[in-house]
């Protein structure tokens, strides 16, 4: 077969990016006058469109089936078509420049959006008027007007953001176990399915009906599935027959074959693997919104392409060809988020990773051929997504590092490195078996999940620790309104020492956790009950074979329920500030601070820089980094105390997107001598912007001495110049790389631009539409973003060489 | 054999400790930088090091207008006016009461006394990124060797550490001071400036003679990476670089480095209150630094820009 003719500079003209811009801040406006998508992007209404059709079919039915319905009816009826350089298949859209929004989980939302400035350019007249239709429908029935009616008053002032957490309905994720899939192929899958229908016909279990039912939903589901790709096949049989290029008609005969075998059967090539995984990843977004990947690409599809180029029926350049196609079709999924939500998510179409390296279940490293492919393929493109996670261990190859160090060099923002011998002792502690916490992936940002295992994984939310801080402060009173609206922790007047500032503020970190998970458990019984997935359900290990929809039940030893924490960090410099500045400098007393501070500083800036001028985190200086783990592990242990409905611990997770900008709006001056609003550090173990000021190396030595054990899955972003990985200085970054490595940090990431080229990109946006930065734990492109947000990530200390 | 550190070697002036220096010698260095230097260049970099004490370095763009300096100065060198703070510099003893006055980080010591252990404490900070970058310890200034017994110690105690060591040097030094660092060197960043004596005195006050003959004899006993601050129009001549190779050939050097000249003096003196005399200052362009390192290639000798 002939490789696929577009160059990767063509193939990236095909693709129209999906991120999100911020318009909001919090609860403020932040540049709402611009769209909150490219312009060219449009609100595609055949989803809603076809479940809407398919819902009001069904009423009466138990919901495993009517879900599986709707999704059949979206399968069997979407349009379809197949784009002219194409050779992996698959839309969610009718339109190549659609995306779409689950109006099932929230119709508001997006009704508010296309009638907003922001928004509307999403549907014409004639589409806003049919989108009105659909809401009509799902008033009183989608899962957040669901959410709103079952909350307690007691709970709502905790559900409404003000400024302390950003509850998220979305980001449930999961990674299919595709191994298991490429074995059985869905045929397999319902043959199970059936089998088990008959075992539990002649058993007759107490809850026979339900198992019944949502057995019956997977076939249902999974059929559909095969039928969707049947019409691929029909409709490249079709196109095939009239084309007159003769390479392109054998592309198209191709696409017929394969889309008439996957994802039916087990996939017997490279390309058929691919186009399997994608019709999978595919259907899992339009069954219910969700985000990431989570695939460990190079060893799901090395032996495919080691076997193809074996028996020659593929070349090393084709394959690269092939994934460039498919990271062209990772673009194209993307959805609709509320206004808030842009808050978080600025510049975020899918939060979508790859995962390669690291080691098999054995502890045998997994590099192959397509470890090297997958690097070549992202560098050539520099898209935003997918994102490339590098597992690194002990046997991680020198020539892994050194293409690593190539595809970081072009300043695309990934890979990102994740340490395995810093993670796998955390998975330890979380309760995972070694060897399946060994085959571990990351699915976006740092959200690391087990492939295969049903965790109902599952972001809670935005959880602002500063807030929390402040709150410890403040006895949980808002002074504006006087509410008791946090916890009553004592009386700061009566605080002896920092440990009395840190005792309180892990009371308010558990008090707001508690309150997290009672919405949460409303909303997840809530979600068990109206939003089964059955599809999604299938692709699990546990859930055909104990008759059970993924919900009912859980992976026993995991991570189920997780909080995005923010400003950790700048709650360390606070309380470090603190004990200094009024315990042992005595400068002020401690409420003539919170005074001070509830000023916004006025008129007491000599106390504001006492307050930045003690010891900060990112200097190597042990009077600020012990306080900083402590801080940690204490925020940590707050939150582990708070059990989820499956009775397991909430945890942090580093992944805090965009929000340390977007929720720093809502959190009043602190300690640490941030004013009013200022945003956070960017990331977890971050320092606090422009404060390292002694280098990269004293960065790397405090952050690790916070305990990754005892913490969390940490976030780190640092940010170097270009410079600084030309070839006379590689030697030194792998140097950097490897004690990285050694002090078992678990994470890290590079931002390589000059400042000089964000500050003309800021002024100039319609010259550097393209580049890319690093934002939290996804890459975005720069003019997307709103001027604050630029504007905090040209102030990030750039690590500068001397 | 430990080296006799009398008088003077326990304790020094340093002015700046600078982690992950990658510019310095091989790998991730911590170079730490020694104040006082018999030279004055004209494009000095670093003219915060040039004097033997400590010295006042005023940022006035940190300066608020708290007028908190004011009082602290005993000799009433300080004034606010209209166009804010000003500091009489001819009034100004560098009692630098100011800057412990100062909220604003706007008044700043350059220059503290530290101890050979302190100093050691701080460079080994950074072990790990030595050992996986083949990096170490760098000794520079202002001119180490204007404080050989201090610069001995520190690097004997680093070499005791198993650390790799480089001193940058001028070579401007009676013998025996070079000597007594040399022992503990693994590798000297020696600074060729000018080869001719007139030039080399007019600009940087001092001439090249023992410079030269302390080149000579360093090369026979470690080796030298010779580093030639490039300023178009004083030394980027084509045949100037060509004799400079030739030396480095002659000598055994190991390599050459190019550092183009960059205007970082410039403010420094701004905030040291003195003028800038070297508008004149200008980096030879890309084109011509990719021909001065082809031609230093030409001899067989590696060749860098920048580092």
């Amino acid at each position: 077969m002939e490789s696929q003719t577009l160059s990767p500079e063509k193939l990236r003209k095909k693709v129209v990016s999906r991120g999100i811009r911020n318009i909001k801040r919090g609860t403020v406006d932040d540049d709402s006058k611009r769209g909150m998508f490219r312009p060219e992007i449009r609100l595609d209404l055949q989803r809603s469109r076809l479940m809407t059709e398919s819902f009001k079919q069904t009423d009466g039915q138990p919901m495993v089936l009517r879900r599986a319905r709707a999704l059949a009816n979206v399968l069997n009826k979407m349009g379809i078509f197949i784009r002219e350089y194409e050779r992996v298949v698959g839309y969610q859209t009718a339109d190549p420049n659609g995306i779409y929004h689950p109006i099932d989980q929230n119709w508001k939302s997006p009704r508010r959006l296309a009638n907003s400035e922001a928004g509307k350019s999403l549907l014409d007249a004639a589409g806003r008027k049919e989108l009105d239709e659909l809401c009509e429908y799902w008033k009183g029935k989608s899962m957040s007007d669901r959410h709103q009616a079952a909350l307690p008053e007691s709970l709502k002032p905790y559900w409404t953001y003000e400024g302390t957490f950003l509850w998220s309905q979305l980001s449930e994720l999961g990674i299919p176990n595709y191994e298991k899939l490429f074995k059985v192929g869905l045929n397999g899958l319902i043959a199970e399915a059936r089998q088990r229908i008959a075992e539990i016909g002649t058993t007759i279990p107490v809850d026979y009906v339900e198992q019944r039912n949502f057995l019956e939903a997977v076939i249902i589901s999974l059929e559909a599935v095969i039928a969707f790709a049947g019409r691929y096949a029909a409709l490249a049989q079709k196109t095939a027959a009239a084309e007159t290029n003769a390479g392109r008609k054998r592309i198209l005969e191709e696409i017929a074959l394969t889309c008439g075998r996957v994802p039916a059967h087990p996939p017997q090539t490279f390309v058929e693997a691919i186009q399997f995984f994608y019709f999978i990843h595919l259907v899992r977004y339009l069954e219910y919104s969700t985000l990431g990947i989570g695939v460990r690409l190079d060893h799901l599809f090395g032996p495919y392409y080691e076997n193809d180029l074996k028996a020659g029926r593929i070349t090393r350049e084709e394959t690269l060809g092939i994934l460039q196609l498919l990271w062209i079709k990772l673009n194209e999924l993307g959805l609709v988020y509320s206004p808030t939500v842009s808050s978080v998510y600025g510049g975020v179409a899918s939060l979508q990773a790859v995962t390669i390296g690291g080691t098999d279940e054995n502890g045998k490293d997994v590099t192959n051929d397509l470890t090297y492919l997958t690097l070549e393929a992202a560098k050539s493109l520099k898209l935003i997504e997918p994102s490339i996670v590098l597992r690194i261990h002990e046997g991680t190859p020198e020539p892994v590092y050194a293409k690593a160090v190539e595809v970081i060099k072009t300043g695309i923002g990934y890979p990102s490195l994740f340490n395995d011998e810093a993670l796998l002792p955390l998975y330890a502690r979380w309760g995972v078996p070694a060897d399946e916490a060994r085959n571990y992936a990351v699915t976006g940002c740092v959200y690391i999940e087990i492939p295969g295992k049903n965790m109902m994984r599952r972001s809670c939310g935005y959880f602002v620790l500063p807030k929390c801080l402040w709150w410890a402060l403040h006895q949980g009173v808002d002074p504006r309104t006087q509410a008791q609206h946090g916890a009553r922790t004592p009386d700061p007047a009566g605080f002896r020492g920092w440990e009395d500032v840190l005792a309180a503020y892990a009371q308010q970190v558990t008090f707001f956790t508690t309150k997290i998970e009672q919405l949460e458990r409303i909303n997840l019984e809530l979600y068990t009950e109206f939003c089964p997935r059955p599809f999604y359900s299938a692709v699990m290990d546990g859930c055909i074979e104990t008759g059970k929809e993924a919900r009912k039940w859980v992976y026993p030893s995991m991570v189920h329920h997780f909080l995005q924490v923010i400003g950790g960090t700048n709650v360390a410099d606070a309380i470090t500030a603190i004990r200094k500045v009024v315990f042992e400098d005595q400068r002020v007393t401690l409420p003539e601070l919170i005074a001070i501070m509830d000023r916004n500083w006025e008129g007491r800036e000599e106390i504001r820089q006492a307050c930045l001028n003690a010891p900060k985190f990112g200097n190597d200086d042990d009077y600020a980094d012990a306080i900083a783990a402590e801080v940690q592990a204490r925020g940590e242990a707050a939150m582990e105390a708070v059990k989820d409905r499956y009775g397991y611990s909430h945890r942090g997770d580093g992944s805090a997107v965009s929000a340390t900008y977007g929720l720093a709006q809502d959190t009043p001056a602190t300690p640490d001598g941030r004013v009013d609003g200022e945003p956070f550090c960017d990331s977890t173990l971050a320092p606090a912007p422009g404060k390292d000021k002694k280098g990269p190396t004293a960065v790397l030595k405090s952050v690790s001495k916070i305990s990754t054990v005892q913490t969390f899955n940490h976030l780190l972003n640092q940010k170097f110049l270009p410079r600084f990985l030309e070839e006379d200085l590689k030697p030194a970054f792998m140097g950097y790389l490897k004690t990285w490595k050694e002090m078992n940090i678990p994470h890290i990431q590079f931002n390589i631009v000059d400042r000089q080229t964000l500050i003309a990109a800021k002024a100039q946006p319609e010259k550097y539409s393209d580049l890319i930065v690093r934002v939290a734990g996804f890459s975005a492109y720069f003019v997307d973003l709103s001027a604050g947000l630029q504007d905090h990530i040209i102030a990030r200390t750039e690590q500068n060489l001397t | 054999m430990a080296p006799a550190i009398a008088n003077g070697g326990d304790s020094g002036l340093v002015f700046n400790i600078q982690r992950f220096s990658v510019h310095d010698g091989p790998g991730i260095r911590t170079t730490v930088f020694l104040k006082g230097c018999p030279l004055r260049c004209l494009w000095c970099s670093n003219p915060e090091s040039q004097d033997s004490h400590p010295v006042l370095m005023v940022r006035d763009i940190n300066c608020k207008g708290c007028r908190a300096c004011l009082p602290a100065c005993p000799r009433g060198a300080i004034a606010f006016g209209a166009a804010g703070r000003t500091i009489d510099r001819s009034n100004c003893d560098n009692c630098l009461q100011c800057v412990a006055a100062c909220l604003y980080d706007s008044l700043q010591r350059c220059g503290s006394r530290l101890t050979v252990q302190a100093v050691v404490a701080e460079v080994l900070q950074d072990r790990l990124f030595y050992k996986n970058s083949g990096g170490g310890v760098t000794l520079s200034g202002g001119e180490p060797l204007m404080q050989s017994r201090f610069a001995a110690a520190v690097m004997a105690a680093c070499k005791q550490e198993g650390l790799h060591t480089a001193l940058e040097t001028s070579g401007q030094a009676p013998w025996e001071e070079m000597e007594r660092v040399l022992a503990w060197a693994d590798v000297i960043l020696f600074d060729i400036k000018q080869l001719d004596a007139a030039l080399h005195q007019r600009t940087t006050g001092v001439g090249n003679a023992t410079i030269l003959s302390n080149l000579r004899r360093a090369a026979t006993v470690r080796p030298v990476w010779l580093r030639v601050p490039l300023i178009a129009g004083f030394n980027d001549a084509a045949d100037h670089i060509r004799s400079v190779a030739l030396l480095g050939k002659e000598i055994g050097a190991q390599k050459i480095s190019l550092l183009p000249y960059h205007e970082g003096g410039r403010s420094k003196q701004n905030s040291l209150g003195r003028p800038y005399d070297f508008q004149e200052g200008k980096a030879p362009d890309e084109e011509r630094l990719k021909l001065l390192k082809g031609l230093i290639e030409e001899t067989g000798l590696p060749a860098s820009i920048g580092s």
